[in-house]
């Protein structure tokens, strides 16, 4: 196999604020290959918004650090020992981003053909009227009508799925190798959310480019993703291949999240159920399983132990529980596996 | 990992409510003044604005002398044991008279802050309740107002009433609650649309409980923050009044007649422009300050 | 935008009226003898005639139409203590003067406010922000008409470097010009900081950082653009601080300009001078307010395209 394209070693990101240091993210590890499409999934809070930003050092410093970890870009670049010179050359041209609210995300004062642009004649030294003929393609690629018209326009004249598309034009811009898509369905109107799933799947067959996409929709995740991550409470609670997580899935928690998709094949009666409690403290983490507390099958060690990731049939799926563990006993899954791909 | 014991893995016994808070909850308040406590030039200001008023309160009662009465063997004198701030060119005691100008202005600054607060939060507070057409009138009005020079028309208004303590509250307070009005409306505004209020609606409450009971109460952060601010402008036109001639007369003090007799005999006696500027810009300083620390204090968006 | 002016404008002609009409009517509220203390020693008759030759004879509202009709055609009429006055005579005059320093003041605190303001919030927190906040705090608490008499005794008289008053050279315009913008710098220096600490958290300035802009390019283009557009509407405000300003600054420094003619006016009570005068001003301060919300019309796009608003 190929060097990934990213490969994230024990990522732990703190933001020090006056009550004390929140640990967002505490040691998170994963890899990204050339090409793939891997979902970020959980509620808010824990710690996938930050991750993906940290991932382009775009977490305001201060307050937030790097406490420890490591992002190898590529095999060889480590991004948290780049410079913020260096960061530059990265940001837009090696990695774009797309964020949840197109509405405050566009700059209201500047046309979006020089918003698209801004990025292009940065990265790549072109004049403005090349990068704007530049900006009219992307408009084209993203499935924008009249590209040449709605470079001149300022955001406030497009609709929210249009400013969407704009977004994702600004983050592909300079033919990244890497897209980012924070939330990007989140605040539209569920109709639009397809048509931007629709874009972002079509872009990804065209360009070839690897996307990491952070969600707390499942429905989104079957959607795109090949490979998931779960995470909860700035940790990897699960994590495997699409396949794995929606159809043999090893994580109470991924199991709650599965069980709180409403399903059309499901029974009406059956509860549509969500998880009882709220996530711990990140100002101060428990000593054991962080989701031992909402956890309807916590066991004595939960609470005293924080469990492994442990390999479920090979590396490539791992479950943070100790219900993986040989010794302890057989639960039966409280889901049908697999509903959640077809909402 | 391989050797934990059997009994490890019997259902964990889970002390306490799950959902329990775990931070102390602290009031909206609480949360504020602690904010406040930490910001080191609000503190300063609310001592110093402390400081200053219990000057102001005290001095003329202890100092010895009064405000008015004249002494032709000490004309001024510069700064001395006997007069901490020298004398005037009547003689008079100015560490005396730059306090009492101090109560007046504060007295000045105080009222016409109340005024302002009465007649803007009436007047804000009905048109964002009734909202519509009564609303839409009443913005309109405003907007007129608040295009007029306030200054400007302090000075017509004081030609007619005649320069004085209460009728400088007065051109101020008719011309200075055009801002605390917008400020209440736009706050209500906000509120009324916001659950509890529907629900006390739903309930059946009267227009006026509502407004009183839930509407004020929650728009009282910004109505405090524009008060701290109200004081200093008002205690500023007044001296700006008295500087063109429109102001408090001598015999008696007010800090703008002390800053423009100041002012005058600056070349010749220094110290008389000297200390009334301090405690002057001292009290504007003071309120500037906590009104800044406040507003920042208070501002829900910063609330974590 | 169009629609926006004309409603503007309307606005504008309406509080013109209402300043106009409530002139108007104070003038008449007031105290005393309207030809001054001059009139004491004519005789009824003679008075009798004055008062018919200023029309004051008539009903009130018929001296009103009268009024407004003479304003309107940009008369403010004669001052009645000093007959030879024409209060327009007098704005042609002194005006000039008054108008340089105004603006030479408020283009020097445009500058330095902005600066000021920009400055502080791109060292937000630091040792920096604090002192231009507490320069900025300070400017507003020490008011012109004390830094003014400060200015002119220190730089002026005792260390000489620059004429203590009067308005002849270039140099004389710089104590009062100084003197004048200390406040406006102030107001403007903290309006621009927290409108430029407001642009810094929006979602746009993070769009910009993920293209790879550099710092220079996110401050130039997304963020100083965007937090002037409030900074703007307070034009108007501060126009009013400036020219109020003037009255006490051109006293101060004995400059022959119109605001130490209204003080004047005011210390020898000459009314139709003070009634004119005020409607000058009133109308130079709307008209800068009618100016200012046209330009925040055509800085922002979403007035100029007529949404919003």
């Amino acid at each position: 196999m190929s060097t990934p394209l990213l490969e994230v070693n024990n990522l732990r990101v703190s933001f020090k604020m006056h009550a004390g240091e929140v640990q967002a993210v505490r040691g998170v590890s994963f890899t990204l290959d050339k090409g793939e499409v891997l979902a970020i999934v959980g509620e808010s809070g824990s710690g996938k918004s930050v991750t993906a930003q940290t991932l382009m050092r775009l977490t305001p410093t201060p307050p937030s650090y790097i406490k420890e970890g490591s992002i190898l870009y590529e095999g060889k670049t480590d991004i948290t020992k780049l410079s913020e010179a260096q960061m530059r050359k990265v940001r837009g041209a090696e990695m774009g981003m797309i964020f949840q609210d197109p509405m405050t995300s566009l700059n209201p004062t500047m046309t979006v053909g020089m918003q698209i642009a801004e990025g292009i004649r940065k990265h790549e030294k072109l004049s403005k009227k090349v990068a704007l003929a530049r900006a009219v393609e992307l408009l084209k690629l993203v499935g924008m009508s009249n590209p040449e018209g709605r470079i001149h326009q300022y955001p406030h004249e497009l609709s929210g799925g249009m400013r969407q598309r704009v977004m994702i034009a600004i983050a592909l811009a300079c033919h990244p190798k890497l897209l980012i898509a924070d939330e990007p369905t989140t605040a539209l109107d569920v109709t639009i959310q397809a048509q931007i799933m629709d874009v972002m799947r079509d872009v990804q067959e065209k360009t070839g480019t690897s996307i990491i996409l952070i969600t707390h929709d499942l429905g989104v995740v079957a959607e795109l993703a090949q490979r998931v991550i779960v995470m909860y409470a700035g940790q990897v609670a699960e994590q495997g291949s699409l396949h794995d997580i929606f159809y043999n899935p090893r994580h109470p928690y991924t199991w709650g999240l599965l069980k709180s998709v409403p399903r059309l094949d499901s029974d009406r009666n059956s509860d549509l159920s969500s998880i009882p409690g709220t996530p711990p403290d990140l100002y101060a983490p428990p000593k054991g399983c962080a989701f031992a507390a909402r956890c309807p099958y916590a066991m004595k060690l939960c609470l005293e132990n924080d469990p492994p990731q442990f390999e479920i049939d090979g590396p490539a799926h791992t479950a943070k529980c100790w219900l993986n563990h040989p010794d302890a006993p057989k639960v039966d899954r409280p889901i049908e596996t697999g509903g959640a791909a077809h909402v | 990992m391989d050797n934990i014991a059997k009994s490890q893995f019997e259902p964990a016994v889970k002390s306490g409510d799950r959902e329990a808070i775990l931070r102390p909850s602290v009031s909206y308040w609480q949360d504020a003044w602690r904010r406040l406590k930490k910001n080191k030039l609000a503190m300063a200001g609310l001592f110093v604005m402390i400081v200053v008023t219990l000057l102001a309160l005290i001095v003329p009662l202890v100092s010895g002398y009064d405000y008015e009465t004249q002494n032709a063997s000490a004309v001024n004198l510069r700064p001395s044991a006997d007069h901490y701030f020298g004398t005037d060119d009547f003689g008079r005691d100015l560490w005396t008279r730059v306090w009492w100008g101090a109560r007046i202005s504060l007295f000045i600054g105080i009222m016409a802050a109340l005024l302002d607060l009465v007649i803007g939060v009436l007047y804000g507070g009905i048109s964002a309740y009734f909202g519509g057409k009564v609303d839409n009138f009443m913005q309109r009005f405003i907007e007129v107002i608040y295009s007029i020079p306030y200054l400007l028309l302090s000075i017509l208004l004081l030609m007619v009433l005649g320069p004085g303590v209460s009728t400088i509250i007065l051109a101020y307070a008719i011309t200075g609650w055009v801002s605390m009005a917008r400020l209440v409306r736009g706050q209500m505004l906000v509120l009324k649309e916001q659950e509890f209020v529907l629900a006390a609606r739903a309930l059946g409450a009267k227009p006026f409980r509502i407004i009183l009971k839930h509407l004020i109460p929650n728009a009282l952060g910004v109505i405090v923050v524009q008060i701290t601010f109200v004081v200093p402008t008002a205690i500023f036109a007044e001296a700006f009044l008295s500087f063109i001639g429109l102001g408090i007369k001598p015999p008696l003090a007010s800090l703008g007649n002390l800053l423009s007799d100041g002012a005058a005999y600056m070349r010749y006696h220094p110290h008389r422009l000297v200390f009334p500027t301090i405690v002057f810009s001292l009290i504007l300083l003071s309120f500037n300050l906590l009104g800044d620390g406040l507003r920042d204090a208070l501002d829900p968006k910063m609330r974590k | 935008m169009l629609k926006y002016t004309l409603r503007r404008f309307m606005y504008m002609i309406i509080t013109l009226w209402v300043v106009v009409t409530v002139t108007f009517f104070l003038m008449k509220l007031l105290p005393g003898n309207p030809f001054g203390e001059n009139a004491s020693k004519l005789s009824p008759e003679n008075l009798q005639i004055l008062r018919e030759q200023y029309g004051l004879d008539k009903p009130v509202w018929q001296q009103y139409l009268k009024y407004m009709g003479q304003v309107v055609q940009g008369d403010l009429g004669v001052s009645y203590q000093y007959p030879t006055r024409d209060v327009v005579e007098i704005i042609k005059h002194n005006f000039p003067a008054s108008l340089e320093l105004g603006v030479e003041s408020l283009i020097f605190a445009i500058i330095i406010g902005l600066l000021l303001g920009i400055f502080a919030a791109l060292k937000h927190n630091k040792a920096g922000d604090y002192s231009a906040m507490l320069i900025a705090i300070i400017g507003i608490s020490v008011p012109s008409f004390v830094i003014g008499p400060l200015l002119s005794y220190f730089v002026g008289v005792k260390w000489g470097i620059l004429p203590p008053g009067l308005w002849n050279g270039p140099e004389h315009r710089v104590l009062p010009a100084l003197a004048l913008s200390f406040g406006t710098i102030a107001i403007l220096a903290r309006m621009m900081r927290a409108s430029m600490l407001d642009v810094a958290s929006q979602d746009y300035i993070k769009t910009a950082k993920s293209k790879g802009i550099r710092g220079n390019g996110i401050v130039w283009n997304h963020m100083i653009r965007n937090a002037i557009l409030p900074v703007v509407t307070i034009l108007g405000p501060i126009a009013a601080n400036v020219v109020t300003g003037t009255l006490v600054v051109e006293t101060i420094f004995s400059v022959p300009g119109l605001g130490h003619q209204f003080v004047q006016s005011i210390l020898t009570t000459d009314y139709t001078m003070i009634a004119g005068l005020a409607i000058f001003y009133a109308a130079i301060l709307i008209f800068v307010m009618f100016i200012t919300d046209i330009a925040y019309g055509l800085v922002d796009p979403r007035i100029r395209l007529g949404k919003g608003r």
